[in-house]
């Protein structure tokens, strides 16, 4: 009753109240008209009534809700049932511990890096702005600054758009120059993310003028390193070669835009001279869209400014269009469907312990018919009797849900460890909605669990009742228990094809020979800055002097650099044209164009198969292609002496004198067949080059070396991230690696579910039918018969499992296709293995309950009786 | 009690009252009284086990209540019949006339 709303009571009160005593005063008038003198005629009437006080209880006691007692005592009972039998408790907790531990564990990484916002203010408003060409094939651009302006001012669907570019500068205030990651922004920057710094201020507007005062913003990271948190940072300085900056502020140690390595953001005057080409591609930009607009009315809106833009602008803007995405989608698709098949992998595994508890429990509820039938007998209610065995199975799974939630806090530090390069996994956390995962988790295990056991132990009623002796049970035909191994086998099966697929994957992928050897390559960067490339034939003479003292180094073999890294992913796609002669304007040619120095084959071992490799060229520039260039697209026709040039709309005009065949590389990284490549020749470093050197010795050794050989020369610039190419090309295949990793461990998990629950359920099984066994074996069966109908039982239901298993498993590699590398889907290899192997298992799961089976002794089961 | 009276059979305490009530409006106090009086002083409803039945099938919905004024113009809790009450009292009776002709059977046989 204390569950009522005090009102609500004192209001029935009343009215039992008057009820009642409108029954004991028709009793009272009754006796008075019998002749009764009023206060004898009450008085009697009182005694004839009864208790009234008690019967106010029994009124209190029908309008009473029962549900928080029925569920107290549900759940004592449930608990000193638990207790009873530990052992079985204990197999059902670190079941579901394991299943909803797993789930929630990548869950958990999926609600961080998936469905959560970015971490700003209002993050889903942040949207990616891209402009590219229509016509060109990956042809992404980066953002001229006063094309960025123009978006800025004319849209009307963007609180405020501003962009970013990245450069490495050296620190040299220190002993040895220090590389800091440098990003280079628009105005409105910390607007449009909607941060402010925790020290310090904004950039001011002066700040953003050609010519006006410079600012640097620096990460909170950097500011614990180098300035050990010191509040006076705001009056010193960053040093760099040819200039210094103020320090005006410090962001949160949370913001980590574009990237976690970024240590500082300075602000470049939009209206310095140089910026106002429109040509120049400087910018990636970022908008934050109004409250409440939705992306598709902004992408109208921008398409139709760059339309304008177009009009006023046509020979650099015409060819523009505007591509606009969610900022989160830009981050985090590459991860998407590897983790939703993950989750989907953990969800199959929880549904394998789920069946296997549920036939667990079912066997139990054989044993329990008697208590249940007892139940009904004394008066349960069905509906009763269905909630007490639910709330045992919920206490259960409540306590797995528990162990299971402290597997899954080691979720981020595994995923931290294993897939550094995951987008967001810093920020994949363990809080209250995981916590609320797992308990709905729970509930869910409950019901899937629980619901089939109670219905069918409750299923007789009565009727089945207490008649009835377990002994006299001879029959252990169950049908719904086979299914449920059944169901175990097949998902089981299903989840092994997936893992057996991805570890054929990836096994193909180490037997892949790359074209190059990565082989004793170091790799790594030299700090360099855009605005060296306002003089082009002085940054390549300074190449070249690098180049130079990294080849003098003794125990070098050869030294490039190069703009993309071989063999990582990432694609730089171009549309060329022949000089020479007709070409079929139907055959476009697509080709993977790269810039390399110099020593570039050398280094990575890719042969010349004709003509000269990479060499400066005083007047033109060298053009190498690779082999499948040269058979695409000149057949039998020597390709060497034609000039090829960028096709007419591009970006960046390019012209050059093919020198050289090389042999095909996987350039484009190691699951990648190489595709028609063109090699430009140039020894120009940018930032973000790549240097690459072949050591004769374990590479690493050197790094040392190279760097203080690179300090000699150029004491103003620092080396940083050196790393064998290998460690590289393997890093690039992190995510693939955990992701097989985890779904050959969840599948062998599986399997070895399916086979407790084969187990399980044939020992059960044989334990009932050991009446009949003894009876067959004192009729004169032979022992191994009787093993041989228990094992076939066994691997009846395994092999239709099986089957099952391969359905589901074909109509779900489906899934994978695009993860897999040279291996089929329905690589027949990969399905019969799986099959030998689960019933390989199974059969190993099925001998011990058939020979106990077996060994049964006629004269124990008689005595018995 | 006297020992010429019954007691109620248990279950059978609802089925009168909602044939008593399926014959119109009435308060417990009449109910009682009706009880009694048809059965000819045979059954006698304890207000006990009256009133928490009344209860009971009103939260059942079977019954319906609503405050009036009785004949000597007291205010009283009067119950009627709902649909419900009407399909379940109709479901009862034929059960109790099963199971009353099955009893009576085996009485008479094993005679």
């Amino acid at each position: 009753m204390d569950w009522l709303k005090p009102l609500r009571r004192k209001e029935l009160e009343k009215e039992f109240d008057r009820e009642l005593r409108f029954h004991i005063e028709e009793l009272t008038q009754k006796n008075i008209a019998a002749g009764m003198s009023p206060d004898e005629a009450h008085r009697q009437a009182m005694l004839e009534f009864g208790g009234k006080e008690q019967m106010t209880e029994q009124l209190r006691e029908v309008h009473q809700i029962p549900v928080l007692e029925t569920l107290a005592m549900n759940l004592r009972f449930a608990s000193r049932l638990i207790r009873k039998s530990p052992v079985f408790s204990a197999v059902v907790i670190l079941t579901l511990a394991l299943g909803i531990g797993a789930n929630s564990a990548v869950f958990s990484v999926i609600d961080s890096i998936l469905l959560r916002p970015l971490p700003f203010l209002h993050g889903d408003e942040l949207m990616l702005l891209r402009q590219y060409n229509p016509k060109e094939k990956s042809p992404q651009t980066f953002v001229a600054p006063v094309r960025l302006e123009d978006w800025n001012r004319m849209n009307s669907t963007f609180q405020s758009i501003s962009g970013y570019y990245l450069e490495d500068d050296s620190e040299i205030s220190g002993v040895l120059p220090e590389k800091l990651a440098h990003a280079m922004v628009a105005p409105r920057f910390l607007q449009v993310l909607g941060v402010s710094p925790v020290l310090g201020r904004d950039f001011a507007p002066e700040e953003e003028r050609f010519g006006g005062p410079r600012a640097v913003l620096i990460s909170n990271r950097l500011w614990q390193r180098r300035f050990g948190g010191d509040p006076n940072v705001l009056r010193k300085s960053l040093r760099f070669d040819k200039y210094s900056l103020p320090i005006v502020g410090v962001m949160p140690a949370a913001f980590a835009f574009p990237d976690r390595s970024i240590d500082m953001w300075s602000p470049v005057p939009l209206d310095a001279p140089y910026a106002q080409s429109r040509e120049n591609t400087w910018y990636t930009v970022i908008g934050r869209l109004k409250p409440a607009v939705d992306v598709e009315k902004a992408r109208a809106d921008i398409s139709g400014v760059q339309a304008q833009l177009g009009e006023q602008f046509p020979k650099t803007d015409a060819k523009l269009a505007v591509k606009l995405l969610p900022l989160k989608d830009n981050t985090v698709d590459s991860s998407r469907r590897s983790l939703w098949v993950l989750f989907g992998s953990v969800t199959l595994l929880l549904l394998i312990a789920c069946t296997n508890i549920a036939a667990l429990l079912l066997a139990r509820m054989t044993e329990r018919e008697h208590e249940i039938s007892v139940r009904f007998s004394l008066g349960a209610s069905h509906r009763a009797v269905i909630a007490q065995l639910l709330t045992e199975v919920f206490l259960l799974a409540l306590a797995g849900s528990l162990a299971g939630l402290g597997l899954a806090a080691g979720a981020p530090k595994v995923f931290r460890t294993f897939t550094p390069d995951l987008p967001r996994v810093e920020e994949i956390t363990l809080d209250w909605r995981i916590a609320g995962y797992c308990l709905v988790c729970a509930l869910a295990v409950t019901f899937l669990c629980g619901m089939l056991p109670a219905l069918r132990g409750t299923r007789r009623g009565i009727a089945g009742s207490l008649a009835k002796s377990n002994k006299s049970q001879v029959s252990g035909r169950n049908p719904v228990q086979w299914a449920l191994v059944a169901v175990q086998v097949a998902l089981a099966v299903t989840l092994l094809v997936g893992a057996g697929l991805l570890q054929r994957s990836l096994a193909e992928l180490a037997r892949v020979s790359p074209g190059f050897d990565p082989s004793h390559v170091l790799t790594l960067h030299i700090s360099m800055s855009y605005g060296e490339t306002a003089d082009m034939k002085a940054l390549a003479q300074r190449t070249n002097r690098m180049l130079d003292a990294f080849r003098a180094v003794p125990g070098v073999e050869a030294a490039a650099a190069v703009s993309t890294l071989p063999g990582v992913p990432g694609q730089q796609q171009t549309e060329l044209r022949v000089v020479e002669g007709e070409q079929d304007p139907n055959r476009k040619i697509i080709v993977d164009s790269r810039f390399v120095s110099s020593g570039y084959f050398a280094v990575m071992h890719i042969p010349l198969l004709g003509g000269e490799p990479c060499q400066e060229t005083p007047n033109s520039m060298a053009v190498v292609v690779n082999r499948s260039f040269a058979n695409t697209y000149f057949g039998q026709s020597p390709a060497i002496g034609h000039h090829l040039t960028t096709a007419a709309y591009s970006q960046f005009p390019l012209k050059g004198e093919v020198r050289g065949i090389v042999g095909d590389a996987r350039e484009q990284g190691l699951n990648t067949e190489p595709m028609p490549t063109v090699y430009w020749c140039s020894n120009v470093a940018f930032p973000g080059t790549h240097f690459v050197v072949r050591t004769r010795s374990e590479p690493m050794m050197l790094a040392d070396t190279l760097r203080s050989t690179i300090h000699e020369i150029e004491p103003s610039r620092s080396v940083f991230d050196v790393q064998p190419l290998q460690e590289r090309l393997s890093g690039s295949f992190a995510e693939d690696r955990l992701r097989t990793t985890l779904l050959t461990l969840f599948a062998l998990t599986a399997v070895s579910l399916a086979c407790l629950g084969l187990y399980g359920t044939l020992s059960y099984f044989v334990s009932i039918r050991r009446r009949e066994v003894g009876l067959r074996i004192a009729l004169g069966a032979l022992r191994q018969q009787i093993a041989l109908r228990f094992l076939f039982q066994g691997l009846r239901v395994s092999i239709v499992g099986c089957v099952l298993g391969l359905v589901l498993a074909a109509a779900s590699v489906r899934l994978l296709s695009g993860m897999l590398y040279g291996v089929s889907s329905f690589d027949p290899g990969t399905f019969s293995g799986v099959v030998a192997l689960v019933l390989l298992v199974a059969a190993l799961a099925t001998v011990v309950p058939a020979a106990r089976a077996a060994r049964t002794d006629p004269m124990r089961v008689l005595r018995d009786e | 009690m006297p020992d010429e009276r019954s007691e109620l059979l248990q279950g059978t305490l609802d089925m009168l009252i909602l044939k008593v009530v399926a014959l119109g409006p009435i308060h417990g106090y009449g109910i009682a009284q009706r009880i009694r009086q048809i059965s000819k002083d045979v059954l006698q409803v304890q207000q006990g086990s009256l009133y928490p039945a009344l209860h009971r099938l009103e939260k059942r919905r079977w019954l319906e209540s609503a405050w009036r004024e009785s004949k000597n113009g007291r205010q009283a809790k009067f119950y009627r019949l709902s649909a419900k009450g009407r399909k379940q009292l109709r479901e009862e009776q034929l059960t109790w006339q099963g199971l009353a002709g099955t009893i009576a059977l085996i009485l008479q046989t094993v005679e």
